[in-house]
């Protein structure tokens, strides 16, 4: 034989096994027990919220012999580029928990979610959810929601009682005031909340202008709020009360600041309350949002549950969903521990939630929250206002600079993304 | 029958086109070492080389090269082809296209330069073009000017060289995201470098969080992480100059450091070209380190082209707008690279 033969087939031998071994790995379902796999992406990264997936899972692996749950931690920042690769190349989860209100018109539109209007029509309790829970495309169902996360203010009452105040701060001026006397005492920060110059500033920051009337799709009406509303952000960032580091916070790093017990004031998350509670050395009291000339108004947030597009276990995926996610055990038993406030009207009237006094400011802030914009360039126009706020706290732009150039990325994004928004 | 051995010479020189200061290994730097009789440490790669070369002067081997050249040719190209060629040409018709995530996976209209006029017309991406030539800027200054003053300080073979090289060569090889998690603790508000200003009554620095200070610290970090491989191959050229010029100059009367300028710097004017242009590169790619440090923040004060590129594509979903500015970024970088790569040929032809 050839030297040359010889060389072509020892190429193609191991060009055959290494693509063999590959195809192994991508396409196997089974473990070597025997046992299918159904593989769940989320992004959590807080205690209480993983520790209630493993407890849920533990369940299900039980009920659902042959069955083993994969939870698979994705960053959060990374997580829809991951989604939008795996529908590229068919290789991804089963179960999808994804940033709702960011991505979803793109994940829809990418084709990394199932529709799964024939599994939703179908479900018994559906009736249980309010309208705003499922999320729709072209009249399809794509996503639905067990929970919503909604955002308020955490206290360090320890702090707090050193300047005499005692209540929480119900409107801006409020905090504005209680922010100038921790200040003053130099001994203490004011104010530990995210500025990233990402859709998380703009998660912070959009509650001021809802309480003032203003939402995404009427920014540039109401041009003399907006400025004014960065305005005041600004002068907050100049006088010390929010550090000049939060420009660059995600929520989590907001949420460790404040843990830590130097800072006065948290705006953050529900789905913090169990952290709060059990791992605070501080006593921690909660409110909603301060208002800012209008009643307090926030977006709900929370995660949008889904079925990856080709998944090959989609069945098992809904059932999962059903028992994991949308059943009111599953529900209470994540308020109880992650702290997210359930949907389904049976888990929300379930007098857990009704003795847990910290979560009640969350509860009552489900009350009276704003609608998204209907849009599919709505991450741009969450990422103008982020970098706007990011902007501000940094002292990078005025407010007035910073207000400006927030309505002109927010109308450039609507426009791109075919001008509709309500 | 040094046909085969030049041309194995000479894909070895090539390979240093897809490598710079952050990359893992250099055939200049091993190519500096192996000239080096004095070098303490011997790269891998020159390994590799050596053990290449004395297969090649085995007849057998010599035969089945001189047989089967297409078999070599075919590798090469499936694999540049593959994972060059091919992704830089989706990229291209990506910037030449509408993407969005509603047509990701298929059916890209062409809209020709609608993309490129649309990023030039914004104030972002020159600013992000002016930050990426002020951050190339600094890294040249550490690439150049510090590596050059401390591979003149390691020249002297001593225990305390090789500790300092050993421990140069740890953190150069450390990853990205190690490295840059490490800094972004020292460099927070709360952070060490703070801590140390605090204990001493000095007021507390923005490293990170002050607009006109961020891209400054992401710059010292990048330089911090670049550095050593810079005094590596500088040191590596300085060893490869023959000793009786240095000496000449010494019976001459001229001192260390007047040796070092005036006799040695000269001498690694070719070394110091392709690592500036290696450094070009490095700062038009650099990514990591600016995403975990400041995601481009506070603002967009920190935003340089891979940065706007990335964000453009993976958080905004405008991928075609994010690969016209990769785009614009390698002919920014093309511009640079020319002189390198005709340099690259000169020194082969040689």
């Amino acid at each position: 034989m050839k030297a040359s033969t010889k060389i072509f087939i020892a190429a193609t031998s191991c060009v055959a096994l290494v693509g063999s071994l590959s195809s192994c790995t991508l396409s196997s379902n089974s473990g070597s027990s025997g046992n299918k796999t159904l593989t769940v992406w989320t992004y959590y990264s807080d205690t209480g919220q993983k520790n209630a997936l493993s407890e849920r899972d533990a369940v299900f692996e039980k009920d659902n012999p042959g069955w083993k749950v994969n939870q698979v931690q994705v960053p959060f920042d990374q997580m829809d580029q991951k989604l939008l690769a795996a529908a590229q190349t068919g290789n991804g989860p089963d179960v999808i928990a994804n940033n709702v209100v960011v991505d979803f018109p793109s994940l829809v539109g990418a084709g990394v979610l199932k529709d799964i209007s024939g599994e939703w029509n179908g479900y018994a309790d559906k009736g249980l959810f309010p309208d705003s829970s499922v999320w729709r495309s072209n009249g399809k169902v794509y996503n639905v929601m067990s929970y919503t996360n909604l955002l308020g203010l955490y206290g360090n009452m320890d702090i707090l009682a050193q300047y005499g105040i005692t209540t929480m701060p119900t409107t801006m001026d409020d905090m504005e005031a209680a922010l100038a006397k921790v200040q003053a005492g130099g001994k203490y920060q004011g104010l530990a909340e995210a500025g990233a110059p990402q859709v998380e500033g703009a998660w912070l920051f959009m509650p001021w202008l809802l309480s003032a009337g203003v939402n995404y799709c009427s920014l540039s009406s109401h041009a003399d709020r907006v400025t004014a509303t960065y305005r005041r952000i600004a002068a907050w960032a100049k006088n010390g009360y929010i550090p000049q580091a939060a420009a660059t916070w995600d929520q989590a790093t907001a949420w460790q600041k404040f843990m830590a017990g130097d800072y006065a004031f948290g705006l953050n998350g529900n789905w913090n309350l169990r952290d709060a509670k059990t791992n605070a050395t501080f006593t921690v009291t909660t409110a909603q949002f301060p208002t800012n000339g209008g009643p307090s108004v926030v977006f709900p947030g929370g995660e949008g549950l889904g079925i990856f597009a080709k998944s090959k276990n989609a069945e098992m995926a809904w059932k999962y969903l059903q028992t994991q996610w949308l059943s009111k055990d599953a529900q209470v038993r994540n308020f109880q521990t992650s702290g997210s406030v359930p949907f389904r009207s049976d888990a929300t009237s379930d007098a857990t939630l009704a003795q847990d006094a910290a979560a009640l400011p969350f509860l009552k802030a489900t009350t009276n929250v704003a609608a998204w914009p209907h849009n599919p360039k709505t991450a741009d126009m969450q990422i103008s206002i982020g970098k706007a706020v990011s902007a501000t706290i940094s002292g990078q732009q005025t407010g007035e600079e910073a207000a400006q150039s927030a309505m002109a990325g927010v109308a450039a994004a609507q426009k791109a993304g075919g001008g509709g928004c309500e | 029958m040094l046909q085969p051995r030049r041309k194995l010479v000479g894909a070895a020189v090539n390979s240093t086109l897809t490598l710079g200061p952050g990359s893992r290994c250099s055939s200049r730097c091993s190519s500096s070492s192996s000239s080096s009789s004095s070098s303490s440490s011997s790269s891998s790669s020159s390994s590799s080389s050596r053990l290449s070369l004395v297969r090649l002067r085995h007849p057998q081997n010599r035969n089945r090269v001189q047989q089967a050249p297409w078999l070599y040719l075919v590798a090469t190209g499936a694999a540049l082809t593959g994972f060059a060629l091919y992704p830089l040409f989706v990229l291209f018709r990506m910037s030449v296209s509408d993407v969005g995530p509603t047509n990701l996976l298929s059916g890209w209209n062409v809209i020709g330069t609608q993309n490129f006029t649309d990023i030039l017309a914004t104030a972002d991406f020159w600013m992000s073009l002016n930050r990426t030539f002020g951050l190339t800027a600094a890294l040249l200054i550490s690439s150049l000017g510090i590596a050059f003053f401390c591979a003149s300080m390691l020249l002297t073979a001593s225990r305390s060289t090789n500790i300092v090289l050993g421990v140069m060569v740890f953190c150069w090889a450390m990853p990205p995201i190690v490295t840059s998690s490490v800094w972004k603790f020292l460099l927070d508000n709360d952070g060490l470098f703070n801590s140390a200003l605090k204990a001493v009554g000095l007021p507390l620095v923005g490293w990170l969080s002050s607009p006109n200070l961020a891209i400054w610290s992401v710059a010292i970090v990048l330089a911090w992480a670049g550095l050593p491989f810079s005094v590596m191959v500088i040191r590596g050229a300085m060893l490869s100059i023959s000793p009786e010029i240095t000496e000449a100059a010494a019976i001459d009367g001229a001192g260390f450091w007047r040796t070092q300028f005036s006799i040695v710097f000269p001498q690694l004017r070719p070394t110091l070209w392709i690592l500036a242009v290696l450094t070009v590169l490095y700062g038009f790619k650099s990514f990591d380190f600016i995403y975990v440090l400041t995601k481009g923040g506070p603002g967009t004060t920190s935003s340089t082209l891979p940065v706007l590129a990335y964000f453009s594509a993976f958080n905004g979903f405008n991928w075609s707008i994010g690969a016209a500015i990769a785009v614009l970024t390698i002919i920014v970088v093309a511009i640079v690279a020319i002189p390198y790569m005709r340099s690259v040929r000169k020194e082969v032809a040689e």
